[in-house]
């Protein structure tokens, strides 16, 4: 398969780069066009949980840009309930294919760490985030406590 | 599967033969077997093919000529040869020749099987067997009375079978005999015709067969293929395989395809953005039970898959209840078909939600449809004024001339007083013009061209000068008065306006010079225009639809003086995009433009459709008629046998397009691409895979070879999955009009030929504009609508369909104009420098207009890009 090659090689990248930050890569060898693993976020309010995302990426992959999807619920004005995320590195107009999946994985911890509320998934959220930073933490923090896995301190190690 | 018992007194023996072909095996272990075929009758005297060597798909193409009974028990089995111990079976079938010929009524004549081989599931005795390959086999040269032939009682159900037809079959069913359709007729035996003299060229519907099966293969490394009769042989064996059977426990449980009803094949369509993920698996929405004869499994990967055991088919999808009004039927020859009470309709393909929402948007827009016909204008039709040939006339003898050869089924011939013509055999056409030079630069009345001056042609024709006084080269025509010549009263070039009103003329009269006497009579129902319009056009020779055309709607009254065909040709193009016959679809959301649907083929009629549809276009431009929504510019382009180049994709795939963009402009080595000579697309779920050039697969992508990659790739990406279709559709045409006679066009005015132009209304235009780097009071910005007003509708359309793509504004008008990504407005962004050309991006309806130093150079500068086409986006 075409992508086939190309997804086996990042893989083996990544996972021999060990980044403490995206952990439990876990890829089904027989599909290998869905990935799942854990982001762990550095920052408040999401430091403290461990969220799930799912990678697809279409036949057509490096020509199409892979899709990401949050499995973890998650309070954050650019991901949707649905755990839709809009991601700049992977859209249409931004798209090179030379462009490599953990490149795309640190451009996604850098949005959960630094929310642009300018370019919202959830308008409400962003409102919130932009007029009441505090109770925004807050709630983020309770969310994360409630849906978030947990963190393993030697998941980092992994 | 049940078995017809031999209990009649033995009847005579019939002379049977059998062609032995081809096997498809999974691929399970890492030995490639040496696979043959043992064929017994009746248990007994087995014969044998050759042993082919170590592959998956072995070919032998041996011909048995067997006797049999009418009630004989055929039985193939297919080993894997070895040349130290016993000969391992890998798979087997019997089927019950009585089962065959009843369903061909006792003649079996050039009748192609293909046999699920199944195997007994070595972990579990009682289980189910499984599919461990297909063998394709051809049965010919039986003939048997089926009246003296006394069926048995346990083949009651598929005499059952042949008789029940509902009153609303399928499209086409009824008329396709030959066709290329399978029909299931057992569990896992497909059986259809083979055309006399066609049985190498693998019909259409049968490659993705093939591929199924292999992908379906490939899925399932668990299925013991290669288990050994002989039990001690069984370590080696074991060892073998084991490392693909990783949790081989917990797959058997689930495994149990029997016949036809393996997991789903290729990829899930979750995979894709589409699927709603997290949903359904988190258990947010509680589940619907699944619809009668439904079964949920898990496939070796622990995807869930969908066992519809009523057609004997899967999916990835949940299936939904079918909604009110809806039934499930099967057509004569097994294959299941879905009605559509409420519309009196019927389709292929299972009713889903989004298939009904498509269907309903469609049928709203199926009001505006008349509408907007009337409001669709060209010039008045130039008749060339002159009687068609007339006179006898003698063949002339071929001479070899410079330009070679006539095309296939053209004659030359001279009238009496010595004036060559050509005849055109395959549609009873004729003409003065050499079809081989038509609609190139006439040249005979043009003056002389400046000294050091020359003509040249781009690669797609369009002509350019070359002043080797100065080196340089432009569109402009340097002799006094041409193209850029006087202004008509819109400000246009006359020669312009001459040169595609003179084209059109010149069709028009090949059309004249080629009506035939009298009239057809087409006579439809509104409510199955479709399959009215397509028997009684198919039926006709396609010369015939050159006569004069009488419409009818059955219960209306009317006399057709040429509104009621205006009113047929308009819906029934519209009627080719209704989702139900998934045979067209919008290209990539955007603009409207029809293409064809890889997956058309979900309709086994499909080619007999598209030629039905190539003949319906052709009967359109040939009487005049415009047609509801055009094709996208690459497959005009197709039409007009010109090269797709790497820009082409652009329209179609934006997202493709760019990372070819990217591939060509940068350094490729060194930044891990991982790129080789083949590529994979997905169709209905199932990915496709593809080598660009034989052992592609090994061929690595370099900043070497990079040129040709991106040449095979741009080839692959414009045709894949239509070709059949295109050639359908262009044979159709050609049937009908030459496709010779369109050369005077580009794809743009052929586009404008078929569709019409329409008024478009200039202020909804300017009000639903967007800027980018201008602002609405730019100067460069009122100029442009000051252009766009004092042109006339002929530029503003063509200047539209610079930028988006089409001529054709969306029935909401400019505000509701798409792009590849949903609404996109129309924008104008400042780019470049006065030099440049104005470039467009179709699939982002986006002006690329430079800023310019004043109103006459960007009027200049806009008529060139306009009507120049592709390949010259700047100077």
């Amino acid at each position: 398969m075409a992508a086939t090659r190309r997804l086996q090689k990042e893989l083996s990248d990544l996972r021999a780069s060990a980044m403490k930050n995206f952990t439990n890569i876990q890829v089904d060898e027989a599909n290998i066009l869905t990935w799942q693993g854990l982001i762990l976020p550095d920052d408040p309010p999401y430091n403290k949980g461990a969220f799930r995302i799912e990678i697809n990426f279409p036949a057509e992959y490096p020509f199409k840009p892979p899709r990401i999807n949050f499995k973890t619920k998650i309070y954050h004005p650019n991901i949707d309930e649905k755990g839709q995320v809009c991601l700049a590195i992977i859209s249409a107009e931004n798209w090179k294919p030379a462009t490599k999946t953990d490149q795309v994985i640190q451009a996604l911890i850098a949005l959960v760490n630094d929310p642009e509320p300018e370019h919202p998934l959830r308008a409400d959220l962003a409102e919130e985030f932009l007029k009441d930073r505090r109770k925004f933490f807050k709630n983020a923090e309770e969310f994360t406590k409630k849906h978030a896995e947990k963190r393993r301190e030697s998941a980092s190690a992994e | 599967m049940s078995q017809c018992e031999v209990e009649a007194a033995t009847p005579g023996f019939h002379q049977l033969s059998i062609t032995i072909e081809a096997a498809v095996l999974r691929n399970s272990s890492f030995l490639k077997p040496n696979p043959y075929v043992e064929l017994s009758v009746d248990d007994k005297s087995p014969r044998k093919t050759e042993i082919a060597k170590s592959t998956y798909q072995p070919k032998w193409v041996e011909k048995f000529t067997i006797l049999v009974t009418p009630y004989s028990q055929l039985h193939f089995r297919l080993l894997d040869h070895s040349t130290f111990r016993r000969d391992a079976l890998i798979g087997e079938k019997r089927i019950n020749l009585f089962q065959v010929l009843s369903y061909y009524n006792g003649k079996l004549d050039n009748v192609e099987l293909t046999l699920d081989l199944m195997s007994e599931n070595k972990h579990d005795a009682y289980g189910p067997l499984s599919k461990v390959g297909e063998l394709v086999t051809l049965f010919d040269g039986l003939k048997i009375d089926m009246n003296e032939v006394i069926p048995s009682n346990s083949c009651e159900q598929v005499r059952h079978n042949q008789v029940t037809s509902g009153a609303l079959t399928p499209l086409g069913s009824s008329n396709s005999d030959s066709g290329n359709n399978r029909s299931i007729l057992n569990g896992g035996v497909r059986a259809r015709m083979r055309l006399h003299g066609s049985e190498n060229a693998a019909p259409s519907v049968m490659q993705p067969v093939m591929h199924r099966s292999s992908t379906n293969i490939l899925h399932n490394p668990s299925h013991t293929a290669s288990q050994p009769s002989n039990n001690t042989n069984n370590a080696q064996i074991v060892g073998l395989t084991s490392p693909m059977a990783n949790g081989v426990g917990n797959h058997l449980a689930t495994e149990s395809s029997s016949g036809s009803t393996g997991p789903p094949l290729g990829q899930p369509a979750s995979a894709g953005p589409s699927g709603v993920p997290g949903e359904t698996e988190n258990g947010n929405q509680p589940e619907e039970p699944l619809p009668a004869g439904w079964e949920m499994r898990y496939d070796v990967y622990g995807r869930r898959y969908y066992v519809d055991h009523n057609t004997r088919s899967t999916s990835w999808e949940r299936p939904q209840p079918l909604p009110p009004g809806w039934e499930v039927r099967r057509d004569p020859r097994g294959r299941i078909y879905y009605v559509d009470h409420n519309t009196r309709s019927t389709t292929w393909q299972r009713p889903n939600t989004e298939r009904l929402q498509h269907f309903q948007h469609w049928q709203g827009e199926r009001q505006h449809v008349v509408q907007q016909g009337n409001q669709r204008f060209l010039y008045p039709q130039a008749h060339g004024g002159q009687a068609a040939v007339a006179g006898l006339s003698t063949a002339v003898v071929e001479e070899d001339d410079a330009l070679g050869p006539l095309p296939a089924g053209w004659e030359r011939r001279k009238q009496p007083e010595g004036r060559v013509y050509y005849v055109n055999h395959k549609n009873r056409t004729t003409q003065w013009e050499d079809p081989r030079t038509q609609g190139q630069e006439t040249g005979m009345d043009e003056p002389p061209l400046p000294d050091g001056w020359e003509i040249r042609l781009t690669e797609d024709g369009v002509r350019y000068f070359v002043d080797h006084n100065s080196r340089t080269t432009t569109f402009q025509d340097p002799r006094p008065g041409a193209p850029k010549g006087p202004k008509g009263v819109y400000g246009v070039p006359k020669a312009y306006e001459r040169s595609f009103r003179w084209k059109l003329s010149q069709f028009r009269y090949l059309c004249h010079s080629n009506a035939l006497p009298s009239h057809i009579k087409i006579s439809v129902t509104r409510q199955t225009l479709f399959e009215d319009s397509y028997h009684q056009i198919m039926r006709l020779p396609a010369y015939e639809l050159r006569r004069r055309l009488y419409i009818i709607f059955k219960g209306e009254e009317g006399l057709d003086y040429g509104g009621v065909s205006r009113e047929w040709f308009f819906l029934l193009s519209h009627e080719v995009l209704n989702p139900m016959y998934c045979l067209f679809e919008y290209a990539n959301k955007s603009n409207y433009s029809l293409q064809i649907n890889p997956a058309s083929y979900v309709n086994p009629d499909h080619l007999q459709y598209f030629k039905f549809i190539g003949r319906f276009i052709a009967m359109a431009l040939y009487h005049g008629r415009f047609i509801y929504s055009g094709f996208t510019m690459p497959f005009y382009k197709r039409m007009l046998n010109k090269k797709l180049i790497m820009k082409d994709i652009e329209s179609i795939d934006p997202e493709f397009y760019n990372s070819l963009v990217w591939i060509k402009d940068n350094n490729i080595d060194d930044c891990g691409l991982e790129l080789y000579y083949s590529v994979d697309f997905e169709i209905l779920g199932q990915v496709i895979h593809h080598e660009l050039k034989d052992g592609g697969d090994k061929i690595r992508v370099v900043e070497e070879n990079k040129e040709e990659y991106m040449r095979l790739m741009t080839e692959w990406r414009m045709t894949r999955g239509i070709e059949e279709q295109t050639k359908a559709f262009l044979e159709g045409f050609n049937e009908v009009v030459p496709l010779e006679w369109l050369k005077y066009f580009d794809e743009r005015e052929l586009e404008l030929m078929l569709c019409g132009m329409q008024e478009i209304d200039v202020d909804d235009w300017q009000r639903n504009a967007i800027y980018r780097h201008y602002t609405r009071s730019s100067k460069q910005v009122l100029w442009f609508w000051q252009f766009v007003r004092t042109t006339d509708s002929e530029k503003r359309a063509r200047l539209l369909q610079f930028v988006t793509g089409t001529c054709r504004v969306p029935v909401g008008g400019f505000a509701e104009l798409m792009g590849s990504n949903g609404p996109q407005r129309f924008c104008i962004e400042k780019v470049g420098k006065d030099t440049w050309l104005p470039r467009s991006h179709t699939c982002f309806n986006r002006l690329d207009l430079p800023p310019y130093k004043s109103y006459d150079q960007m009027v200049e500068k806009l008529n060139y890009a306009i009507e120049e086409t592709e390949g010259f986006g700047q100077e």
